[in-house]
C-alpha cells in the first residue's frame, strides 16, 4: 500500500492516563503549563502562514533554491552513491519520495530524505546560520519527501510547505540560542545532528498538522534519536549527519503522529536527568511566545550565508583574502610567481578540525584553511574542481602548502558572526603583501545577488537536470506561495 | 598486528578474534544472557510501544527480510527487524543489565539475529559464529564503559545503551560480516555518529526505542562500512569522538589476543526478576522479607490500616524516585512504587505494573505514608548500592529489613531452573511450547548449531519435528 494514513485525532490525549505528566505538574485544560517544550509545541503546532513575514518568505525561498542546488550536484557523489545504494537495496517498497538528481528513483520518504540529506551536505556546499549549523538539509529533504507521501486531496500546498519549512529553521534557531555554547564554531557534538533533527521534526510535525501534544513527543523523540560528535566532520562520514538530522526528526514525527511518547519536559532543565540539555555545557532554555498577532522569526533579523565554493563556512574568509592578495601578488610581479614567495602567514580563528597542513582527501580539502587559500593563490577561484583527486594532489600546491605557517590572533575568534581571515605573503625580497577579508561575499552581511544565487543554482542542478527542468523549479519556489500542490516540487527533482 | 591508535586497536581485535577465544565461562555466561534475551523480548511484543513500532516500520518492506520474534505472520527488513526486536526486549524495562551500567544484550542479540537471517549471498552463519560475534558486541560495550569514570555510576545524562550500545551493535555486526580491518574501523566511526539519547526520555514509552535505535544503528553502521562508506579513524581516540559524550574520558588500548580476557568472564549480567529498572530490586527483597515479618502466612492481607510510615533507605537517583508514579513506565522506574507493591503482594512480577495493580486504592493510599532517604554511605552504583525498607507501625514499633545484594545480581545470580522458568513465562505468552522449547535446546547448544537461522524459525513461533530432529542430529 502506498499511502498510509495519519492518526492526527485527540484519541491519544484525550485517554487520561498521560495527562499529568509528572507528579509535580498538573496540566489544566484552559491555561496550557507553560514549561518551555509545551511552548515550543503550542508555537509549531499554532503558528500560521501570516505570521510569515515579507523578509523570513524571501530569505527562506532563497534558502530552499539553494538546498536544491546543492542537493542536486551532490548526487554526483561518491557518498552519495553509498547512500543510495544502501537505501535501494535494504527497501524496496512504498517507494513515494523522489531522490535528487534521479528521476527513475523513488525510496520510502524517510529514506528519501536520508539520501537527499546526504546529498546536500556531501560536498559541504550548503547554507550556514549563526550560531552554526546547516538549518536547510535539516528540514527541507524530510518536507519534499513527506510532501509525496500525503495522499491526494490532502496535500500541502506551497504557503503550507514555507511555513513548515520555517518552522523548522525558527525552532533550530531558537534552540541554539539556549546555549552560548552555541554560538562559538562546535567542539563536541556537531550542531545539524543536534538541533538539525529536532528543526526537523518540528517541521514535519507542522506538514503532517500534529496536535500539540503530537508535537510535544515528536520533539521528545527526536532529542533521542539526536548528537553526532564532532571527529565525523571532515570524513566521508559527514554528510549523515544532515542525512540522518533530517531522516530521524521525520521519523520521530511518524512516530509522534502514531501515538509514541516521549518526555513532555525535554526541551526544559530537569535536574539530575539530562533531557535536551544532555548535548550542552551550559544550558539556558527559555519559552517561545505562542504566536498571537505577530511572532518574529529569527530568520528576520539574522541571515543566512550561502557558499560560493564547495567548503567548509570558515574557509570562505581565507579564500578571499587570499584572492585579494594574490591580486596585489600580480600587480607587484607581472603574474603569480610562487617561487617568490617565502612564506605564507594565515591568521585564522583556533579550530582544530578545519586547521590541516596537508589534507589527504577530499573532505579533509573542504576543512583546511591551508589547503583553500594556496588553492585560492594558484588558481585565482575555488570551484567544484578545486577538491578532486588530482587537484588536491597536485605539486605546484603541495609546494605552496609547504610555505604556509598559521597564527592565531587573539582577536580572531571562532565565531562566524566576528572571525576574520588574512593572508599574507612574505616575499624573498623582503617585501610583504597582505590581503585581509571581514566579511566574505554570501556572508549574510554580504549576501549573494539574486544573480548570484541563481547562477550558482543553475551550475549545480545543470550536473544532473535539463535545462528545462532547472528553469521549472527556479520559478516554482520563487512563487512558492501560489503552489496549490508542493509535492510537485519534490516531483521535479 | 600493533595499531597506533585506540581506534585501529578495536579493529584489531573486533577483526582478530575467534571461536577458540572464548572461555567455557563466557560462553556459559553469555548463552544464558541470550536466552534471558529472547524471552524477555518474546514477552514484550505484546506491548503498546511495540505494537507502535511495528505499525511504524511496517511501511517498510523489501525482498530481503527477517523475523520478528514471535510472529509468524509478517516480516520486515534487517534493519527495521532488529529496530522492533529490540525494542520489544526492553519494553518493559526485563533485560539484563550489566557493570558498569548499561543494558548490554538489547543493543546486539536483535541485531545480529537480524543479520544472520538476511546475509549476503544467503550465506549459512553457524551458531558459534552468532555466539563470538555477540561476545564481540558485549565485549567492546564493556570496554567502552571503562573509558569514563561516570560510567561506574547510574547514569545521569546520557541513557547508556545509547552510547556503548549502538558500537557495541556496530561491533558485532561487523564481526558476523566478518569485515576487514579498516572496515570494523569505519563501522566503529561511523556508528559513534548514531550514538548518544538524553536520560529525560527513561520511565516514558519512549525508552525502549533506545534499545530498538541502538541495535538497528549499530546495524547500519556495519552495512554503511561494509558497502566502503569511511569516517574518522580515530573515533575511539578523540575527546571529540566518543569522548563526546562524557566529560572526562580516558580510552585505553585493548589487551592481546593471546589467551584473551574477556570482560564477561570477571563480572557477570544481572538478570532481572521482575520487569523494573534494576535498582528497585534491592527494594523489592527487602520489602518482601519485611512483609513476611508482618503477617503470618502469605496469604494473610498486609495491614494496612496498622502502618504508620514506609521509609527506604535508597542512593540518590533522581529518575527513580518517584512517589507517585501515574503509569507503568513511571512505575517501573520507581523505589516507592516497587516496596509499596511487593509490601502488599510478597513478591514482584510482571502483572504489578498492570493499570489496575498501578491505580488500586490500597497501593495508593501506601504510597501517599512512603518516603526516600540517602544515606551519603548508599552510592548510586550498582555494584554498591544497597536498600533498607522500614516500617512503623501505628503502635510505635518498626520492622525493617535490608537487602545488599537481590537475587538474580551478579553476586547471586539466577540458578539454571529460574533462568529457564523466567524464559518459560515469558516465551509461552507468545509462543507454542515446542517453539519455546526449541529456543531453549538451540541456545544450550549453540555452539554446535550449523544454521542458526533455525533459532530465527523458532523465534517466529514456527516448529516442526524436522527442525528439532536437525538440532539433535549435531
Amino acid at each position: 500500500m502506498v499511502y498510509f494514513t495519519l492518526q492526527k485525532s485527540q484519541k491519544f490525549l484525550a485517554s487520561s492516563r498521560q495527562v499529568h505528566k509528572t507528579a509535580a505538574h498538573v496540566v489544566a485544560r484552559s491555561a496550557p503549563e507553560e514549561t518551555v517544550t509545551s511552548s515550543f509545541a503550542s508555537f509549531i503546532h499554532a503558528v500560521q502562514p501570516e505570521h510569515l513575514s515579507k523578509t523570513v518568505r524571501h530569505r527562506s525561498k532563497r534558502m530552499i533554491l539553494d538546498s536544491i542546488g546543492v542537493g542536486l550536484v551532490g548526487s554526483t557523489t561518491h557518498v552519495f552513491d553509498i547512500a543510495l545504494q544502501y537505501c535501494r537495496e535494504l527497501y524496496s517498497s512504498v517507494a513515494v519520495s523522489s531522490v535528487y538528481g534521479k528521476p527513475g528513483v523513488k525510496l520510502s520518504p524517510t529514506l528519501a530524505a536520508f539520501t537527499n540529506g546526504v546529498a546536500t551536505h556531501s560536498m559541504d556546499f550548503d547554507d550556514t546560520w549563526h550560531p552554526a549549523t546547516h538549518p536547510s538539509g535539516a528540514v527541507l529533504p524530510a518536507l519534499l519527501a513527506a510532501s509525496q507521501m500525503l495522499p491526494p486531496g490532502t496535500k500541502p500546498n506551497g504557503t503550507d510547505f514555507l511555513l513548515a519549512f520555517n518552522v523548522g529553521l525558527e525552532v533550530q534557531g531558537r534552540l541554539m540560542h539556549f546555549s552560548t555554547e552555541a554560538h562559538n564554531i562546535p567542539k563536541r557534538f556537531h550542531p545539524p545532528s543536534v538541533v538539525g533533527t529536532m528543526g526537523s521534526a518540528a517541521a514535519t510535525a507542522k506538514l503532517l498538522s500534529l496536535s500539540t501534544a503530537q508535537c510535544t513527543h515528536a520533539l521528545g523523540i527526536a532529542a533521542s534519536l539526536a548528537g553526532a560528535p564532532m571527529a565525523n566532520a571532515a570524513t566521508q562520514a559527514k554528510p549523515l549527519h544532515i542525512g540522518n538530522a533530517t531522516r530521524l526528526g521525520f521519523e520521530a514525527a511518524l512516530l509522534a503522529a502514531r501515538g509514541m511518547e516521549a518526555n513532555p519536559l525535554i526541551l526544559d532543565d530537569i535536574a539530575g536527568c539530562s533531557g535536551f540539555s544532555a548535548f550542552y555545557n551550559i544550558y539556558q532554555p527559555k519559552p517561545l511566545s505562542t504566536p498571537s498577532d505577530h511572532h518574529e522569526f529569527l530568520l528576520e533579523k539574522q541571515d543566512i550565508a550561502f557558499k560560493r565554493f564547495p567548503a567548509h563556512l570558515g574557509m570562505h574568509w581565507v579564500v578571499d583574502a587570499a584572492l585579494s592578495v594574490r591580486n596585489l601578488f600580480i600587480n607587484y610581479a607581472g603574474s603569480f610567481s610562487p617561487s617568490l614567495i617565502r612564506t605564507i602567514v594565515l591568521k585564522i580563528p583556533v579550530s582544530k578540525y578545519i586547521n590541516r597542513p596537508f589534507p589527504s582527501s577530499e573532505h579533509q580539502a573542504r576543512h583546511s584553511f591551508q589547503f583553500n587559500a594556496c588553492t585560492a593563490l594558484l588558481d585565482g577561484e575555488v570551484g567544484l574542481s578545486s577538491f578532486t583527486e588530482s587537484s588536491i594532489h597536485r605539486q605546484e600546491l603541495r609546494e605552496l602548502l609547504d610555505k604556509v605557517v598559521v597564527e592565531h590572533p587573539e582577536d580572531n575568534v571562532a565565531n562566524f558572526d566576528k572571525m576574520y581571515g588574512e593572508v599574507a605573503l612574505l616575499l624573498h625580497s623582503g617585501d610583504v603583501l597582505t590581503g585581509k577579508c571581514d566579511t566574505f561575499y554570501g556572508h549574510w552581511r554580504k549576501p549573494l545577488s539574486k544573480e548570484s544565487l541563481l547562477k550558482k543554482f543553475r551550475s549545480n542542478a545543470s550536473h544532473v537536470l535539463p535545462e528545462e527542468k532547472i528553469e521549472t523549479i527556479i520559478t516554482m519556489v520563487d512563487n512558492l506561495e501560489n503552489l496549490p500542490d508542493s509535492s510537485l516540487l519534490a516531483c521535479s527533482l | 598486528m600493533w595499531a597506533k591508535t585506540i581506534t585501529g586497536n578495536f579493529a584489531n581485535v573486533i577483526h582478530g578474534l575467534n571461536a577458540n577465544h572464548l572461555t567455557d565461562q563466557v560462553i556459559q555466561r553469555s548463552k544464558r544472557m541470550i536466552l534471558d534475551t529472547l524471552g524477555v523480548g518474546l514477552l514484550g511484543t505484546s506491548t503498546e510501544v511495540c505494537h507502535k513500532v511495528t505499525q511504524y516500520s511496517k511501511i517498510y518492506s523489501s525482498d530481503i527480510s527477517s523475523t520478528i520474534w514471535g510472529h509468524l505472520d509478517f516480516r520486515l527488513p534487517p534493519l527495521y527487524a532488529a529496530f522492533v526486536n529490540g525494542v520489544a526486549v526492553h519494553s518493559m524495562d526485563f533485560d539484563d543489565t550489566w557493570h558498569p551500567a548499561t543494558h548490554p544484550s538489547g543493543a546486539v542479540l536483535p541485531a545480529v539475529i537480524a543479520l544472520a537471517e538476511a546475509f549476503p549471498q544467503k550465506k549459512k552463519i553457524s551458531g558459534l559464529d552468532l555466539l563470538l560475534a555477540f561476545n564481540v558486541g558485549i565485549e567492546v560495550q564493556g570496554r567502552l564503559l571503562r573509558f569514563s569514570s561516570e560510567a561506574r555510576n547510574i547514569p545521569k545524562r546520557f541513557h547508556p545503551p545509547t552510547v556503548v550500545g549502538t558500537m557495541g551493535s556496530a561491533a558485532a555486526c561487523a564481526k558476523l560480516l566478518a569485515l576487514d580491518r579498516p572496515k570494523c574501523k569505519n563501522a566503529l566511526a561511523i556508528a559513534a555518529s548514531y550514538a548518544g539519547a538524553p536520560l529525560a526520555n527513561a520511565a516514558t514509552q519512549t525508552k525502549p526505542l533506545h534499545v530498538g535505535n541502538a541495535a538497528k544503528h549499530g546495524l547500519e553502521a556495519a552495512c554503511l562500512a561494509s558497502q566502503g562508506l569511511q569516517g574518522n579513524k580515530q573515533i575511539l581516540d578523540m575527546e571529540s569522538g566518543i569522548g563526546a559524550f562524557y566529560t572526562d574520558y580516558s580510552p585505553q588500548t585493548l589487551p592481546t589476543l593471546q589467551s584473551y580476557p574477556w570482560l564477561l568472564d570477571q563480572q557477570d549480567v544481572a538478570i532481572k526478576r521482575f520487569p523494573a529498572h534494576l535498582g528497585t530490586h534491592w527494594v523489592a527483597d527487602a520489602a518482601s522479607s519485611v512483609r513476611r515479618k508482618l503477617v503470618e502466612s502469605s496469604d494473610d492481607l498486609l495491614p494496612l490500616d496498622k502502618i504508620e510510615k514506609v521509609v527506604l533507605k535508597v542512593p540518590e537517583v533522581k529518575y527513580v524516585n518517584r512517589p507517585s508514579p501515574a503509569c507503568e513506565h513511571e512505575a517501573r522506574h520507581s523505589f516507592q512504587f516497587v516496596a509499596c507493591s511487593a509490601l502488599l503482594d510478597g513478591s514482584m512480577s510482571v502483572q504489578s505494573f498492570t493499570s489496575e495493580n498501578v491505580h488500586r486504592p490500597a497501593l495508593r493510599e501506601l504510597l501517599r505514608r512512603t518516603q526516600l532517604e540517602h544515606p551519603p554511605d548508599n552510592t548510586p552504583s550498582f555494584e554498591s548500592l544497597y536498600c533498607e525498607v522500614s516500617v512503623t507501625l501505628r503502635d510505635g514499633s518498626a520492622i525493617s529489613d535490608r537487602c545488599d545484594t537481590f537475587y538474580g545480581h551478579w553476586r547471586k545470580p539466577l540458578e539454571k531452573e529460574d533462568l529457564e522458568k523466567k524464559f518459560q513465562c515469558n516465551a509461552s505468552s507468545v509462543l507454542p511450547p515446542e517453539a519455546a522449547e526449541g529456543i531453549i535446546e538451540t541456545v544450550y547448544n549453540l555452539e554446535k548449531v550449523e544454521d542458526c537461522s533455525v533459532l530465527s524459525t523458532f523465534l517466529s513461533g514456527r516448529w516442526a519435528r524436522a527442525l528439532w530432529e536437525k538440532l539433535h542430529l549435531l
